[in-house]
């Protein structure tokens, strides 16, 4: 509740600073003022209930195409169709079940997974050769469905100066939405950029509780965490992961203190007999 | 350069079965009981203490059979960090280092043609509509991942969110 409140008072105070046409993405605001209600007002609502679903949407969208430009996606169509199994399986057991998720592995050595607003899921194949089995998928696959689920970076970018209203994004040539573009910084950078250590040990809570419910081990995603443990802290494949995100061993003793013997009595499929090996 | 990447992929592969045979190392977090069956209410058989040494055996769900001078059974799997006392890179961390296209150094080894992805890129990256409607034709509908988790004998059900345990 403390944190919701300083959220809101944050909010108010970037509302003072914010160009009324900045956060305006679709509709609604001319709708409104068609109605002659103070834009300033109609602006002050939408900060308080954030971006609406179509908006937020857009974002991640903008953001995924970023992140592609940056690695694209393993040419193994099999592998991408399985992720999409897996993925939308266990975020059907959330309460967004009916966003239109995406899953997707990235060409990149280093491990590490990213979600973008509106249901953009991307894993690396570094991350992806670590797994041994789909529960373990279904465990990280859930961690970022669960920032997605709770718009933990939704919520950073409202909160934060990022919104880059200088022309400096509008002088280049940007693809996709540029009006968006500008929302989100430059490129990429808002999936390099930390959350609050909170919302990673909410992720995993997350993460571990739609596994479960999609009828996996629930101990997919601390496996795979005391398997990125093993990584020294200077070495390179896991420098932004271990950046942005709090380290295995706390996110572990966090998780052992909220799983406890609650998962004593479920136990899970881990269906490695069928996962689909990366050649 | 094909044949010199599955020969690579060959070798990484036994070098990681060969990892996962050995008994794996790892030291007791806190102090936790060795049961004789990885079940919450079976019989204690010893108790660990918080940086007792043991070798893992195998794992089931949440659960690591160990075996340590206290004596052999099931501890639950986050009451043991796996691995020796770090002291820079294990030669579990060297292994997965070369797995992940890298030598232990940072530099990417150049014969795996991919690359890791670090702040700079990723700031600036440019908009990839093509990678983007390729990655958003793969999305699965809601059926059709009902019917994989029917395929897989996954079965939904329902599970409370976990509070902050703080």
């Amino acid at each position: 509740m403390k944190t919701m409140m300083q959220w809101m008072s944050l909010v108010g105070l970037s509302l003072l600073t914010f160009d009324a046409a900045a956060l305006d993405l679709g509709g609604l605001g001319d709708k409104l003022k068609e109605l002659q209600v103070n834009p300033k007002l109609v602006e002050a609502a939408k900060e308080l209930k954030g971006p609406d679903e179509s908006e937020e949407i857009a974002i991640g969208r903008q953001i995924a195409g970023n992140l592609l430009g940056a690695a694209p996606l393993v040419k193994d169509a099999k592998l991408q169709k399985y992720v999409n199994q897996v993925g939308m399986w266990v975020a059907s057991q959330s309460e967004r079940p009916d966003l239109p998720w995406h899953f997707g592995v990235i060409q990149s050595n280093d491990v590490n997974a990213f979600a973008a607003p509106g249901g953009y899921i991307f894993v690396t194949l570094g991350l992806y050769r670590l797994l041994q089995n789909e529960a373990d998928l279904a465990g990280v696959l859930g961690h970022e469905v669960g920032h997605v689920i709770r718009k933990h970076h939704l919520k950073l970018l409202q909160q934060s100066k990022l919104v880059d209203l200088g022309g400096k994004a509008l002088s280049q040539q940007i693809g996709g939405n540029d009006k968006v573009q500008q929302l989100i910084g430059s490129g990429a950078e808002i999936v390099a950029r930390s959350l609050d250590k909170d919302a990673e040990f909410e992720a995993d809570r997350l993460g571990v509780v739609l596994a479960t419910r999609a009828g996996y081990d629930a101990y997919g995603l601390p496996g795979v965490l005391q398997q990125i443990g093993h990584f020294a802290k200077d070495e390179g494949s896991v420098a932004l992961l271990f950046k942005t995100h709090p380290l295995p061993d706390d996110r572990l003793s966090k998780l052992d203190g909220a799983m406890g013997d609650r998962f004593d009595k479920v136990k899970g499929q881990d269906a490695g007999k069928r996962f689909y090996r990366v050649k | 350069m094909r044949t010199n990447r599955i020969g690579m992929a060959a070798l990484l592969g036994l070098l990681l079965q060969s990892a996962a045979m050995a008994a794996e190392s790892g030291t007791a977090l806190k102090a936790d009981a060795i049961r004789a069956e990885p079940f919450g209410d079976a019989k204690t058989v010893a108790t660990l203490a918080a940086g007792d040494k043991v070798d893992i055996l195998k794992k089931d769900g949440g659960w690591l059979q160990v075996k340590s001078v206290k004596g052999k059974g099931w501890v639950r799997m986050l009451s043991i960090r796996k691995g020796d006392t770090r002291k820079g890179a294990g030669a579990a961390a060297g292994l997965l280092g070369l797995a992940s296209g890298r030598a232990g150094t940072g530099k990417v080894v150049a014969t795996t043609g991919i690359r890791g992805l670090n702040e700079e890129e990723l700031k600036a990256a440019s908009f990839n509509e093509k990678e983007l409607k390729l990655d958003e034709s793969y999305a699965v509908s809601k059926a059709d991942a009902q019917k994989f988790a029917k395929q897989g004998k996954l079965v939904a059900r329902p599970f409370g969110y976990l509070p902050d345990a703080q």
